[in-house]
């Protein structure tokens, strides 16, 4: 529910026009998304090329570093267009931190060794890991886990396992969901509802 | 409730990318733990693309002519999905007989984290190499540890990761975002409790261009 609010708030601020023309380039993704469209490639495009050519000429004051960018922005546009969540924003901003990141890069090229960082690593945006940001249920890091080991026990069996994966094996949620055929949400409810139980047996026997 | 947070200059230079590495990396981090800015970010990535992308000013001498347009579309259909080998996000970090969960930014970058040595009173580091010329260290303060009083050459950027640990103004708890500029002396310690710190002694990058000089009044405390 959030994030529906939050699109609803963030739309809010943006004119008739704006918000005709992000439904439109968030239709384009998804069709190269799901069917490797290249016309809607192509469209999206001959909409974003300019605006990237003519951002990137300012921030570099170099034609062809500019005509660099806008490339490999596109470029990851067209490979990475599943990875657009229409949740987090509108696709122009999409696209903008993606070439933010590229900037960040080229304008590191000289100098940069082999192992240093790139922007990829510093936001991830474009990482196909599916690690969300809400942790509210994130386990109270003052429990030991050895203090904890023998509550798990007292789990439900489905639960459990779940917990074992995740905290014990250090696997992700995405990865348990895998791992044992169950949808992402019911692996993240298992993981609340365990950690409640799991605080609750240990408030009680302290 | 985090209660010190990245003022939003500095936020606004996260955004466009005009922060070193080392400061993006702890900037981003207390992203990762905070809603708050989270959300501002959000808004500042929505205002940074209009003013850059969506408000185009055509200033290109010579902008993209057809033939120009159709060989960047050939050669963007002819490239693989260059999927570069990132290393795992690993966000599990043992130490002392504790476990810590690393929030996002600093879980994809776990691999970076060196070896942990111990240094007197109590404290321990691991540096994280990231490039050139910056110091970024993950310390860890056992219960009872004190650093001794220190000033800084650069700015130091510290982000309470877990824990809590005060200094003579304040104390700092899971989230906090400490900027110190040279000025300033302190004390970090702790009581009671631990606490694991992300740190980095930043030397910024001087960018004579760039969109956050003209948009951001307090480039002046971090451009010196």
């Amino acid at each position: 529910m959030q994030m529906v609010s939050g699109r609803t708030s963030k739309r809010g601020s943006m004119t008739t026009t704006q918000t005709d023309a992000a439904d439109k380039a968030a239709a384009l993704l998804t069709e190269i998304a799901e069917n490797r469209s290249r016309a809607a490639f192509s469209e999206i495009f001959r909409l974003f090329a300019p605006k990237l050519q003519s951002y990137a000429t300012r921030q570099f004051g170099n034609e062809q570093t500019a005509m660099d960018l806008v490339q490999e922005t596109m470029t990851n546009v067209w490979h990475k267009a599943h990875l657009f969540k229409p949740d987090r924003g509108s696709p122009s901003t999409w696209i903008f931190t993606i070439a933010r990141n590229i900037r960040f890069d080229l304008l590191r090229k000289n100098k940069k060794r082999k192992d240093d960082i790139s922007a990829d690593e510093l936001w991830p945006i474009l990482s196909e890991q599916n690690d969300s940001l809400d942790d509210g249920y994130a386990l109270d890091h003052d429990v030991l886990m050895q203090e904890i080991s023998h509550y798990y026990a007292k789990l439900p069996d489905a639960q459990r396992v779940v917990i074992e994966k995740i905290y014990i094996e250090g696997k992700s949620q995405q990865e348990v969901s895998d791992a044992l055929g169950v949808p992402l949400g019911t692996i993240k409810s298992r993981t609340r509802l365990a950690l409640k139980k799991l605080k609750e047996l240990i408030v009680d026997n302290d | 409730m985090i209660k010190s947070h990245p003022g939003e200059g500095l936020l606004y230079q996260y955004v466009s990318g005009d922060l070193s590495a080392a400061m993006t990396l702890v900037v981003g981090t207390h992203i990762d733990m905070c809603k708050t800015c989270r959300q501002t970010v959000c808004d500042i990535e929505q205002k940074l693309c209009e003013e850059n992308l969506d408000t185009l000013v055509s200033i290109a001498s010579s902008t993209m002519s057809k033939s120009q347009c159709d060989q960047m579309l050939e050669a963007i259909f002819a490239s693989s999905a260059c999927n570069k080998q990132v290393h795992q996000p690993n966000e599990l970090l043992s130490l002392e007989g504790r476990r810590f969960t690393l929030p996002r930014t600093l879980a994809h970058n776990s691999h970076r984290i060196g070896e942990w040595s111990k240094l007197v009173g109590k404290l321990w580091r691991a540096p994280l190499t990231l490039d050139n010329g910056n110091q970024t260290n993950l310390i860890y303060m056992a219960p009872g540890a004190k650093v001794s009083e220190h000033t800084h050459k650069g700015l130091e950027a510290t982000l309470v990761i877990d824990g809590i640990f005060n200094d003579e103004q304040s104390e700092y708890r899971d989230g906090d975002f400490i900027l110190l500029d040279p000025s300033r002396t302190h004390t970090p310690e702790t009581q009671n409790e631990d606490c694991l710190t992300l740190a980095t002694l930043d030397a910024p990058m001087h960018f004579t261009s760039g969109i956050s000089r003209l948009l951001n009044p307090f480039s002046h405390l971090f451009f010196r």
